[in-house]
């Protein structure tokens, strides 16, 4: 091995050792090597220290390159001019390898040798070394030249810290690099990259930044180094990136070098922010991702938009850019955002086909949806619903045993007046949830609706110890308890409410009484006053009332078009045959139901609802399921009523309606025969659906009055005085005479 | 003194390793470079990967072991250095010193499966210890030390008094799965503990030694008697869940670590004996164990001259003609079958 052979070595293949070493602090128990400082060489240039550029014989046969200059430089051991040719031959050449002869005669004798240097440039390391370890068995006395063994440590090493670094193995990372520090060289940046990621990964992200700040410090190829910071944005920090930052360079144009990143700056800092509310970013951000999202195509940047404006109090905008995004095929988080949105603006009526259409795609895309519809069912008061939404959601809520969905499909069914499918929801969610006192409150709700008293018993058995609000539904003196804990907890609700609205069964508070009272004043211009209640509400006027909205026959042919014409005789007339045949399509029996019903014949009127059921299609039958309830109400026969209302399940808003009506009526009736706990579990479930007007108010004190709950009593008649209501000032007066009484 | 006495032990143990180790030096190689030069060809390729070719190409730690162990005998230093320069490059990746044990020339990055395989590392250490003293190589003693020191302190637990080498650096211990500790009875080779007793001291090899012994008696299940290839050992010894309760491919190698460590005086060698040769005209087979029926006769050269080595140590019944030529097939018989020739050339001449 010649001397000048040696210096290129040095100088091409050798590495340009990298101040790092001193830059870099190991983790403890990793051995010394990278903390020895080696110094910097003078020169940077990636072409010439290619591995294997010096010695290697070409495989191919050589392409026809003038080498007679890099022939000079040689042979005058200039290796600054040698090394600016042999980059400047294999820029022009890419397929070109340097000769192996530069040096004379001496380089050329050793074949195997030349072999061995052929072999690591052309990255057959493993061969190499077994062409090595041949060589030293068949003659002990040679030793191979120490810049081969190095040039394949080095090769060897990169592959083993690569390979480490694909599978985290951060501690042989660092390792590795130690004991190879020519290896951190601007060659091999990739290499520095993950050193860097390394040092960040093991807690270390002072050293981290040491590195790619060693990478702009010393590299020069500037698609390299706006990868460095690529690269360092996806694991430091912004104060850390932001020294980084400080190391651009410009062009002569004043240009920054890192320009080219500023949308991907700005992409962090609104992320970060779209993460994390408290942080705010500036409008310039903004400003710079919603041209960017406005000039591109793709649903990234809109989607990032989405969520910042989201989070950050700009729901309207949010949902603009979450628009966009779903249209550019933003997937799932789309998805998620733009339902989301809607939920928060209180549409989530109109997020529910989407939130549908993506419920499988992920985790949070199936809590969406999950939330999207429990909200909507447990409304107060419900919405009305496309029939889609329930089919929908009941499979899903069946294959997830889905506890709190079969809770709010109870709720709105109980809520809607559909009682015994109320019943079969609840049942569901306590037999996947035994011990859910919700799901047992709902079904003990439902049970005393339906009088199941011997299931009611057991249920209330079951949760005696455990849960007051189920006990107070058969316990006067549970309930009262419940209310004095509430009146000394100063809340409202004396029973805790499910899914958020309030659910009391047997005591709208008198606060809440007392606003929903004022509000119907404000909306009426006018107090109701007392007594008006009971005979506004007969029900032969309740179906007058309503019956303006009852509904016309649709395809009800000839008796339909006789009801529009208000020709009741005539309709009646029409359909006797039919009807007496059971022959009537469902339009005209209901048709003649109706007719019926204007004609005060209430009782006929039921049978042709019935037929219309029969006949009918879904929509027919809860037409006619609806007639035949203010048919048996127009009868005073309200638990009839109740048990026709649930024959075909009711749209909401009729439902609610339907529901209402019958709960007065048996408030009412209940008064009338002096049950009166019966009148306040009536008025409490018509109470969750509508506001319990001052007339109703007063009913429901009486009642109190009756049982002797005087505090319950007290406590509205106290109220209702205060708004002037003189007829509450007589029940005071009734209280104090009767406490007066008892105390002689 | 302790250690003396370990020392004492190790010697007593090592038995013809010096033998082997004196007969590798003066250049009469157990493994012929014929059969060697054959198995190359066959099974590695020129970066110094040995290909499973069962297993859909895929190299793995053990084989790299086998190939590293295999060019020692062989003499084959180039084939050695090949070998050790990709195990190296490409395995030897972990933090805690061992080497991935899967590697998939398919996928990227190539190593699939970032845990060990004891057995794989004790096979790569044991070589490197080999051949680092017989070539006077101390690189290769260097990394001896370091890998046999990281399997003693990865995989060599103390579980209820009893010594046990864990097949993985996770995944099969007491907390990482109901039925653990899970052990392979044939990851314990028999013939590296001596050698790594004197290089990496820290840990009891002898004592691993002597409760591998113990539990290849413990493990010895159904009709058969035989060794899982995976056991549970959460309460007494059973198959573990997951794997094939069968004696297989794995198990099948216990007799040739027994044979190679020299060691003659165990009941498994015997209950072999009655399943291979009495019962079965020398052909082992995948038995089930709960049934103690044999599943599957496995005739393949490799595996009967399993066959051929325990007749031999056992009787002296010398190796049958068709055995003597090796004939390649598929990466493990074959490799079980160099193994089991160098072991014949080293300890039974007169079987030849």
């Amino acid at each position: 091995m010649s001397l000048k052979k040696a210096l290129l070595l040095v100088v091409f293949g050798g590495a340009i050792v990298p101040a790092i070493g001193q830059q870099m602090e190991l983790p403890p128990g990793t051995p010394a090597g990278l903390a020895t400082p080696t110094p910097p060489a003078a020169t940077n240039n990636p072409a010439a220290t290619q591995p294997g550029a010096t010695a290697a014989a070409p495989a191919k046969p050589r392409p026809n390159v003038d080498e007679s200059a890099l022939r000079y430089f040689a042979q005058q051991g200039n290796t600054r001019r040698l090394e600016a040719e042999m980059a400047r031959l294999k820029a022009l050449y890419p397929d070109w390898t340097p000769p192996t002869d530069l040096f004379g005669a001496a380089a050329q004798t050793d074949t195997e040798l030349q072999r061995m240097w052929q072999l690591y440039a052309e990255g057959k390391v493993s061969d190499a070394r077994s062409a090595i370890a041949a060589r030293q068995a068949a003659d002990p006395s040679w030793t191979p030249p120490p810049e081969l063994i190095a040039r394949l440590n080095e090769a060897e090493a990169r592959r083993q810290l690569i390979n480490a670094s694909d599978n985290g193995q951060w501690a042989t990372v660092l390792r590795v690099a130690t004991e190879t520090p020519a290896l951190l060289t601007c060659a091999n940046v990739d290499v520095l990259w993950r050193v860097a990621e390394a040092f960040i990964k093991t807690d270390n992200p002072q050293r981290g930044q040491d590195a790619y700040g060693y990478v702009l410090n010393n590299c020069d190829d500037t698609g390299e180094r706006v990868a460095t910071v690529q690269k360092a944005m996806g694991l430091l920090d912004d104060a850390r990136l932001a020294q980084l930052l400080k190391l651009e360079r410009r062009g002569a144009d004043g240009q920054g070098e890192f320009a080219a990143l500023n949308n991907d700056l700005a992409r962090r800092r609104v992320g970060r922010a779209a993460d994390d509310p408290s942080l705010s970013v500036s409008p310039e951000d903004v400003a710079l991702l919603e041209k960017s999202a406005r000039e591109g195509s793709e649903a990234g940047d809109a989607l990032l938009l989405g969520w910042y404006l989201y989070r950050h109090g700009e729901p309207a905008k949010a949902l603009d850019w979450f628009k966009i995004a779903v249209d550019r095929n933003g997937g799932a988080k789309a998805a998620e955002g733009y339902v989301l949105t809607l939920v928060s603006a209180g549409r989530a009526l109109e997020a529910e086909p989407i939130a549908y259409q993506w419920r499988d795609s992920s985790p949070e895309n199936r809590k969406a949806y999950l939330d999207v519809v429990v909200s909507l069912l447990t409304a107060d008061p419900p919405p009305k619903l496309a029939p889609e939404v329930l089919t929908h959601f009941s499979p899903v809520v069946m294959k997830d045993k889905y506890v709190s969905g079969a809770q709010a499909l109870g709720w709105y069914a109980y809520n809607t007046g559909q009682v015994r499918t109320a019943l079969d929801w609840f049942q569901t969610a306590v037999s996947w949830a035994p011990d859910d006192e919700a799901s047992a409150y709902g079904l003990a709700v439902t049970l005393l609706r339906l009088r199941e008293q011997r299931a009611l018993a057991q249920l209330v058995a079951r949760w005696r110890n455990s849960s007051e609000r189920i006990l107070a539904l058969v316990s006067p003196e549970a309930r009262r308890r419940l209310e004095r804990k509430a009146a000394l907890e100063g809340t409202t609700a004396a029973v805790p409410p499910a899914y958020g609205r309030p659910v009391t069964p047997l005591e709208p508070s008198v606060g809440t009484a007392i606003s929903r009272a004022q509000t119907d004043r404000d909306d009426t211009g006018a107090v109701a006053t007392t007594g008006t209640t009971a005979r506004r509400l007969t029900p032969e006027e309740d179906f007058a009332a309503y019956s303006g909205k009852g509904p016309t026959g649709g395809s009800g042919g000839g008796a339909a078009s006789a009801l529009q014409g208000k020709r009741f005789g005539r309709c009646v007339t029409l359909t006797d045959a039919g009807f007496r045949s059971g022959r009537l399509s469902g339009a005209e029996a209901a048709a003649r139901g109706w007719c019926l019903m204007e004609l005060e014949r209430p009782i006929e009127a039921v049978a042709a609802f019935d037929l219309a059921i029969k006949n009918g299609d879904e929509k027919t039958a809860q037409d006619a399921a609806y007639g035949k309830s203010l048919a048996y109400l127009r009868k005073g026969m309200t638990s009839a009523a109740q048990v026709a209302a649930v024959e075909a399940p009711q749209n909401a808003r009729r439902s609610a309606q339907l529901t209402t009506d019958i709960l007065l009526q048996r408030a009412l009736a209940s008064y009338k025969d002096q049950r009166y706990v019966e009148v306040i579990v009536a008025l409490d479930e018509r109470a969750r659906l509508v506001p319990e007007d001052q007339g109703l108010m007063m009913l429901r004190a009486w009642a109190y009055f009756h049982i002797r709950d005087l505090q319950s009593a007290e406590r509205i008649f106290k109220a209702l005085a205060a708004t002037g209501n003189t007829e509450a000032q007589s029940g005071l007066t009734a209280i104090l005479d009767f406490t007066k009484k008892n105390k002689y | 003194m302790r250690h003396l006495l370990r020392l004492l032990i190790a010697a007593m143990l090592i038995g013809g390793v010096g033998l082997a180790t004196a007969r590798a030096q003066t250049g009469t190689p157990m493994v012929s470079p014929n059969d060697w030069k054959t198995y190359v060809d066959r099974f590695v390729d020129p970066s110094g990967r040995v290909i499973d070719d069962a297993n859909g190409g895929i190299s793995h730690s053990e084989g790299q072991g086998y190939g590293m162990l295999l060019a020692f005998l062989a003499g084959d230093r180039a084939g050695f250095e090949r070998i050790w320069s990709f195990t190296r490059t490409e395995l030897l990746i972990r933090d805690d010193g061992l080497a991935a044990w899967r590697w998939d020339p398919k996928r990227t990055p190539h190593v699939t499966d970032i845990n060990a395989a004891s057995d794989g590392d004790i096979l790569i250490a044991y070589a490197l210890a080999r051949a680092g003293r017989a070539w006077n190589e101390p690189a290769y003693l260097a990394f001896a030390r370091r890998i046999a020191s990281a399997v003693g302190k990865v995989t060599v637990r103390n579980v209820g008094g009893k010594l046990l080498l864990m097949p993985g650096a996770t995944g099969f211990s007491a907390a990482d799965r109901p039925d653990g500790p899970v052990i392979n009875p044939s990851y314990w080779i028999f013939e590296a503990f001596p050698l790594f007793a004197q290089i990496a001291p820290d840990t009891d090899w002898i004592g691993l030694s002597r409760s591998g012994l113990a539990m290849l008696a413990a493990t010895q299940l159904g009709p058969a008697r035989l060794q899982p290839d995976w056991v549970s050992l959460a309460r007494g010894a059973a198959p573990a869940d997951g794997f094939p309760a069968v004696f297989g491919y794995n198990s099948l190698r216990i007799v040739l670590y027994l044979l190679r460590a020299g060691i003659k005086d165990t009941g498994s060698l015997e209950t072999f004996n009655r399943n291979w040769i009495v019962r079965n005209g020398g052909v082992p087979g995948i038995v089930d164990i709960k049934s103690g029926q044999t599943l599957t006769r496995l005739t393949e050269p490799g595996y009967r001259m399993l066959g051929a080595i325990l007749a031999c140590a056992l009787n002296s019944t010398a190796i049958p003609q068709d055995l003597r030529t090796f004939e390649p097939t598929l990466y493990y018989p074959s490799t079980l079958y160099l193994l089991s020739m160098a072991m014949v050339v080293e300890r039974y001449p007169k079987c030849l």
